[in-house]
């Protein structure tokens, strides 16, 4: 495939352009969820809460941490993962989703990749009232650092970006590709220091150093505890956004135009 | 130059099936000579949608495109539309383009019509003024009235066709591709629906018709095409080649559905 890297760049920056049609797009699709129950996106975040709350009373004294400083953990460490995971998940399946618009208009398809990212930061913000009222009841230190939540959603939507047009392409011509990246986010769940703490394992351990999938919880969990991130964390995470975008772009150059035909 | 150039195009679609699709066969099938040997599970079947098409319209032509199921009619409108992108042969067209094909795209059964109509709308490259400008003169023309709180699931097929036709109608495209599966629900609207048909038409500066509707080509083109087995066998005055269908006088030579080694 000869890449078309003109129509692959008006592509992304007409889609980002056009953002008063994605992030209206994204407000619909929440609004869509609040349609006919109660609690509409409240119930992913009810779920979250339920499962942290479960989860801190037999992991806090089974790693025998108290459940002061566990729980908070937990709680943002959650929260961030299944943003991220949520993305992803979500991102293999972005063309078969959007297969009725695609075989029916000429439009730029990343603006399906910004929707996608723009939802996922509206639940966000759902999700984290769980971490606000532990902050609270807790009173965990909130200062300065705390604000770096902001840097680092957009650091993860920034990535968000790149993965689900990537995984995009893949999912819609290997079938095969979105079950399979369900199951390994399934597996990463346990490598990644989400339910223990990175200091168990030791600081600097390789399960942890080279999983991108920790740089980019950290980035907006250490802030929610009031910390800044290390500049590990950021230097890995701009980085890997910038090579992501780099090998997305040769990706969507060569294969844009085939989207329609894997449909 | 003419607006709309079509020079040589051909599409071929390949036909995923459940084997080819998956990644194991790429990966496994590109290993060594095995592609040799097992020639006949290598090879995929490739429709051939258009073969060689080639033509061109000035300002003021309306096209209509004649032919039986699968000639091609529908796969040319997209390739006008831009959706697929030859594989081989060039597209040229100089102005907005607006296809009118099966439903109106974007359309969420969940939605109200309110909301559908500002989705659709943008979709079809409304700005989101543009949008709210035309949203009463959409409502109006549907006729659906408080309907149009209501969720779409909840309305009659003929509903959803009215408010669909209302939607697409209400574009100012320079160039108007047009499916005949576009309907126009019951006959007291039908009739509305012509002389809106007319309008849009007469601010058209370029129609292609697909349709199987004698009198729907002969009231809305100047110049007709017989397609056959992908390809144009005749491009000229309405009534000739009206005829010439119906005397089923078209000889093509070049099968539609070849088997070609994996690409």
């Amino acid at each position: 495939m000869k890449p078309h890297y003109a129509t692959a760049w008006t592509d992304l920056v007409s889609g980002f352009a056009q953002w008063d049609v994605w992030t209206r797009l994204g407000w619909q699709e929440v609004r869509r969820r609040y349609r006919r129950t109660v609690l509409g996106p409240f119930w992913a975040t009810l779920s979250i809460g339920m499962f942290i709350g479960g989860m801190t009373f037999i992991w806090a004294p089974l790693f025998k941490t108290d459940v002061s400083s566990y729980l908070p953990f937990l709680a943002s460490g959650l929260v961030a993962w299944a943003f991220v995971t949520t993305i992803i998940a979500e991102g293999t399946g972005i063309y078969i989703g959007g297969a009725g618009i695609i075989t029916q208009l000429n439009f730029p398809y990343s603006i399906l990749n910004f929707v996608a990212v723009w939802r996922n930061i509206i639940v966000f913000f759902h999700n984290v009232i769980i971490v606000v009222v532990v902050v609270l009841v807790l009173k965990v230190r909130v200062s300065w650092e705390t604000l770096l939540v902001i840097p680092g959603l957009i650091i993860v939507g920034l990535n968000g970006v790149w993965l689900t047009l990537l995984l995009g392409m893949v999912g819609t011509r290997f079938r095969d590709i979105p079950p399979l990246i369900g199951n390994l986010i399934q597996i990463m769940m346990f490598v990644t220091p989400v339910f223990w703490l990175p200091s168990q394992l030791g600081s600097g351990h390789y399960v942890i150093t080279f999983n991108y999938m920790y740089h980019l919880i950290e980035v907006m969990r250490a802030p929610m505890l009031g910390m800044a991130p290390s500049k590990l964390n950021y230097a890995v995470t701009i980085v890997g956004t910038l090579l992501g975008f780099l090998v997305t772009f040769e990706f969507y150059a060569r294969f844009r135009r085939r989207i329609p035909y894997w449909l | 130059m003419p607006p709309v150039s079509v020079n040589n195009v051909t599409i071929d679609f390949p036909i995923y099936g459940s084997a080819s699709r998956s990644l194991r066969h790429t990966l496994f099938g590109r290993t060594g000579g095995l592609v040799r040997h097992e020639g006949a599970r290598q090879q995929r079947v490739v429709v051939r949608a258009l073969d060689r098409v080639s033509f061109e319209l000035e300002h003021g032509d309306r096209l209509g495109l004649i032919g039986h199921n699968g000639a091609g009619k529908s796969t040319l409108l997209k390739v006008l539309a831009g959706v697929y992108w030859p594989d081989s042969g060039s597209v040229r067209i100089e102005g907005k383009i607006s296809p009118m094909f099966t439903s109106a795209p974007g359309l969420d059964l969940e939605d109200s019509g309110i909301e559908n109509i500002k989705t659709c709308g943008m979709f079809l490259g409304m700005k989101p003024d543009e949008v709210d400008r035309k949203a009463a003169d959409i409502a109006e023309f549907s006729e659906l009235g408080e309907y149009l709180d209501l969720p779409v699931r909840t309305y009659s097929a003929g509903m959803l066709t009215r408010l669909c036709f209302a939607i697409a109608t209400s574009i100012d495209p320079d160039i108007l591709l047009l499916d005949e599966g576009f309907g126009t629900g019951d006959a007291r609207f039908a009739a509305r629906a012509a002389d809106r048909m007319q309008a849009l038409i007469q601010r058209t500066r370029i129609l292609v018709l697909a349709s199987h509707s004698d009198t729907m080509i002969k009231n809305m083109c100047n110049k007709a095409a017989l397609m056959e087995k992908g390809q144009i066998v005749a491009l000229g005055p309405i009534d000739d080649i009206l005829a010439r269908y119906h005397r089923g006088d078209v000889d093509v030579p070049a099968p539609a559905a070849t088997l070609q080694p994996t690409a």
